[in-house]
């Protein structure tokens, strides 16, 4: 016994509950379904509790509880997005893991039949350049553009930190924004009542990532090789014809429901299937296609081979999906039926049960824990030191990896700290993610408003509503009670944060077990935002040639968390003041020097300081100082009256001239064309 | 007037993009399925987009370009009809003979997404709005991108004047610095940036509008 509970990691306690459940003990395939079910990672045992507080957030036109979260942009305009974890296979084998990272999101996007149109990731990894470190850098990043280029669909925003806490444990998060087209309802991974076929499409299952979500839920020791056999091995060009062919069969309405074979594979997509209808299944495991012949049931009840999935159709409609299928080349094999009279799964083989079991010991009933929280007392404030952020080449050699504008609704790309889609109506939506490290681990609160806050104002000086939020939730061990503190923190922060300013959580994904030999990340609560913006002419990052005069707005972060209750009215007015005015820019600064944050600026213009900047330009920006350039003196003054009015700093930092170049009055201070040279240091240093 | 076909293969990815933008300069584009054979009398001309076909198994534009359809745009070339391939379908048009050289993976290794400054370095009947010298920018996005083409056949290009399109700052490696080229005939024409994906105002360049074509009698098939 002690040896099933350790090959299955199930606790002891967990093994009175399963013996109550079953009113013995688990028996063949029964383990592998429990361990795989009751995982963290499939099973939210730790986090559930707390999750549920997102739901205050969901208002009309938000959706949650599926694959991805939904957002009903009006005009029939349908959204659907999500990000998600693909940390510790990412350690393990950095281009893999992070391709089949990319290709999880993308399958839990066109599940729903909504066409995948951006994806965005946020990485964070150790700050010292190590050569295990450089190959991971350079891994993931190969990893990503490998698989999203080859699917088509473009990658336009990203946040890379590089923080001294993720030297051993870096993290590889992806999101995914999908549109439903005009008419097309989305698919929900909820059966009907009624006597239905399963199917199973796409490719054939393998060994690969059998134990994956297990693994997943567990911290890291020394032996990381070992875990290679859990990796999966994703393809691209199967995903693609995975996306066309789903797709169609939804746009002809062949299919009743969908999911996605993701962690914990079949076990996971039938199980939570048959739970949410309270509808009986039969799965014969002998019919579902493999890639090698002597597979066993357990194998291909936890094989996490990539690019399958799971739908149910009527039997009239069998034919008509197989057909679809097989235009991209595809398999549609039925393995199964459903029975309305019953609730339970029965797992077959070769014409032998291996079990009946209720779904819900597995989905609904599994743990849920209470586990303790408690604030570590703070660490001492740490001086106010600029992170060392990297130079912007490093980021800039990641995103000319990545396709851009395959789709051709590209607007605005990852160059931009916000990313902007066309929709068919003419508006845009907008793309931002936040969550800064060096801030999260002073204090998580902190961390997670900022981690919220920096996006939603990304989207709003732009010009943008926010109007949902997905998260990936990145902690360490939950079963340390400072751990789980940070992460109901952030939690709370997102919901409250969420109800006052109308964003939704609609969608996110829960990364605990971020621990390599006892060392635990920092709280690391990643968020993406989306808004809507009702034009293509969007205010660009850079100075541009409209650029006159160059102000700069304060808005301390101490004071915006002081005044939370006033934050719909500050960033609603601002946002007003954006859409009427058409800055010529609109920049929030990044937390580097001014040096640094300012000659970023610089790349068509050159921005000339007051006087008064001589002495400041080593210091670090404050959160959050934001600078527009507008195009006449109405606007600065209008500007103005909207500091009085909401009491917040309005400075004229400068002017805008033509070249290229960072001035204080008449003297240069820094070219732009040298500043990206000096970017050649911090890629030389990362080995690129 | 006759359409103009659009080749789809498994695992193109620019096929919408293609057929937008060709709509959108006037033509009416229809599809036609890299799997199948098809009838080039039927077409005024015919678009091979980008993408990955077959996965860039092999190599890229290998497979794609000993599929039925490739077989059918041989005739349609043969017989002067004009073909542009774009990205992976310059790939498959190299791979196919249809065009020479080949193209393989950029200098420094990476995949590269950018905007670049194209020179065109000969004039075409054929693109009556690129002219001589003319400098346009649009996109590049490719892994595999790099011209390479024996001595005797580049200096062969380059007195024939089929070089059309040249970097103005080599992103990959491109020998003598191109990024397009015709065939001898000068009907059938590959160009590995994008200009489907800059034509409209808020695509960042319009320049992708240049590239509209102007078929003479001797283009029909």
């Amino acid at each position: 016994m002690e040896a099933q509970l350790k090959k299955y990691r199930i606790s002891s306690a967990e093994l009175d509950l399963i013996r109550a459940q079953l009113g013995r003990d688990p028996e063949g395939v029964e383990w592998a379904l429990y361990s795989a079910l009751w995982s963290e990672h499939c099973s939210y045992k730790s986090s559930r509790r707390h999750l549920k507080k997102f739901a205050g957030t969901l208002k009309a036109g938000s959706q949650g509880g599926e694959n991805a979260g939904l957002i009903d942009l009006g005009k029939d305009e349908k959204v659907i997005f999500k990000m998600e974890s693909h940390n510790h296979p990412s350690f393990i084998e950095p281009f893999h893991g992070a391709a089949t990272g990319v290709g999880g999101i993308l399958r839990d996007i066109f599940t729903m039949g909504a066409r995948p149109i951006a994806l965005a990731d946020f990485l964070c990894f150790g700050d010292q350049p190590t050569d295990k470190m450089k190959s991971l850098y350079k891994g993931v990043v190969k990893g990503i553009s490998h698989y999203g280029n080859c699917v088509g669909v473009p990658t336009t925003q990203g946040i890379t930190n590089f923080h001294p806490a993720y030297q051993k444990n870096i993290l590889v998060n992806a999101m995914a924004v999908g549109l439903l087209e005009k008419g097309q309802p989305m698919i929900s991974s909820k059966p009907l009542k009624k006597k239905s076929l399963i199917v199973y499409v796409g490719s054939k299952t393998g060994r690969d990532g059998v134990h994956g979500a297990a693994m997943a839920s567990e911290s890291f020791g020394q032996d990381l090789t070992s875990k290679k056999p859990n990796i999966q091995i994703g393809d691209p060009y199967f995903e693609k014809l995975l996306i066309e062919a789903c797709l169609s069969v939804a746009k002809e309405n062949l299919i009743e429901c969908m999911q996605d074979m993701g962690a914990a594979g079949l076990t996971s997509s039938s199980f939570e299937m048959a739970a949410q209808g309270q509808i009986g299944f039969d799965i014969n495991l002998d019919l579902v296609p493999q890639r090698e012949a002597d597979m066993e049931p357990e194998e291909i009840l936890l094989s996490e081979s990539q690019e399958r999935m799971l739908l149910l159709c009527d039997e009239t409609n069998l034919t008509g999906v197989q057909k679809h299928f097989a235009k991209y080349g595809l398999e549609a094999v039925k393995i199964g039926d459903t029975d309305p009279s019953r609730t339970d799964v029965k797992l077959m083989w070769h014409g032998k049960i291996l079990t009946r079991m209720e779904p819900k010991h597995l989905v609904d009933n599994a743990p849920m824990y209470d586990r303790p929280y408690e604030r570590k007392a703070n660490a001492v404030q740490s001086e106010k030191k600029p992170a060392p952020w990297p130079h912007p080449a490093l980021r800039e050699w990641i995103y000319r990896q990545y396709d851009q504008r395959v789709g051709t609704r590209t607007v605005r790309t990852a160059s931009q700290s916000s990313a902007f889609m066309i929709l068919p109506s003419g508006r845009t939506l907008g793309v931002a993610l936040g969550c800064d490290p060096w801030l999260t681990n002073e204090d998580a609160r902190t961390g997670a408003f900022d981690a919220f806050m920096r996006p939603f104002l990304n989207l709003t000086i732009k010009g943008a509503t926010p109007k949902g939020l997905t998260d990936c939730m990145n902690f360490g061990n939950p079963e340390k009670p400072f751990v789980m503190a940070q992460f109901v923190d952030s939690v709370e922060t997102f919901t409250e944060l969420g109800k006052l300013l109308s964003v939704p959580v609609v969608s996110g994904n829960v990364s605990f077990y971020n621990e390599t030999e006892g060392e635990n990340i920092p709280p690391t609560p990643a968020v993406g935002i989306i808004g809507l913006a009702e034009t293509t002419s969007l205010p660009f990052d850079e100075l541009k040639s409209a650029s006159k005069q160059v102000y700069l707005v304060k808005m301390p972060l101490e004071k915006l968390i002081e005044q939370k209750e006033n934050l719909p009215e500050i960033t609603d007015s601002l946002r007003n003041w954006v859409t009427e005015n058409k800055p010529a820019s609109a920049k929030l600064l990044s937390r580097r020097t001014w040096r640094e944050s300012l000659i970023s600026l610089c790349s068509e213009r050159s921005l000339i300081l007051e006087k008064s900047w001589e002495k400041q330009l080593d210091f670090p920006t404050d959160l959050y100082s934001i600078v527009f350039s507008v195009k006449d003196e109405a606007s600065a003054n209008s500007l103005k009256a909207w500091g009085q009015k909401t009491g917040f700093a309005v400075e004229l930092l400068g002017t805008a001239a033509p070249g290229s170049q960072l001035r204080v009055q008449t003297q240069d201070i820094l070219a732009f064309k040298d500043w990206r040279s000096a970017g050649r240091k911090s890629l030389e240093a990362w080995g690129l | 007037m006759k359409p103009i076909g659009v080749l789809t293969f498994p695992g193109t990815n620019c096929d919408e993009d293609v057929f937008k933008w060709a709509g959108h300069l006037g033509n009416e584009p229809k599809w036609i399925s890299g799997q199948d054979h098809f009838e080039p009398k039927d077409y005024e001309a015919l678009l091979i987009p980008g993408g990955f076909s077959y996965g860039d198994y092999l190599r890229c534009g290998a497979l794609a370009a000993r599929s039925p359809a490739m077989e059918d745009v041989r005739r349609f070339a043969q017989a002067g009809g004009f073909v542009l391939g774009i990205c992976n379908g310059f790939q498959i048009l190299c791979e196919s003979g249809l065009l020479p050289g080949a193209l393989v993976r950029n200098e420094g290794g990476l995949f590269r997404d950018d905007f670049v400054q194209l020179r065109v370095t000969n004039y075409f009947k054929i693109f009556p709005h690129l002219s001589d010298d003319k400098i346009v920018r649009i996109p590049i996005a490719h892994g595999e991108g790099r011209y390479t083409v024996d001595p005797q056949e580049l200096k062969k290009l380059q007195d024939e004047g089929q070089v059309w399109l040249s970097y103005a700052d080599n992103p990959n490696g491109s020998l003598g610095d191109i990024a397009g080229i015709s065939n001898e005939n000068k009907n059938v024409f590959g160009l590995m940036p994008h200009p489907e994906r800059a034509y409209q105002p808020w695509m960042d360049s319009e320049d992708g509008r240049f590239f509209q074509w102007k078929l003479s009698s001797k283009n029909i098939v």
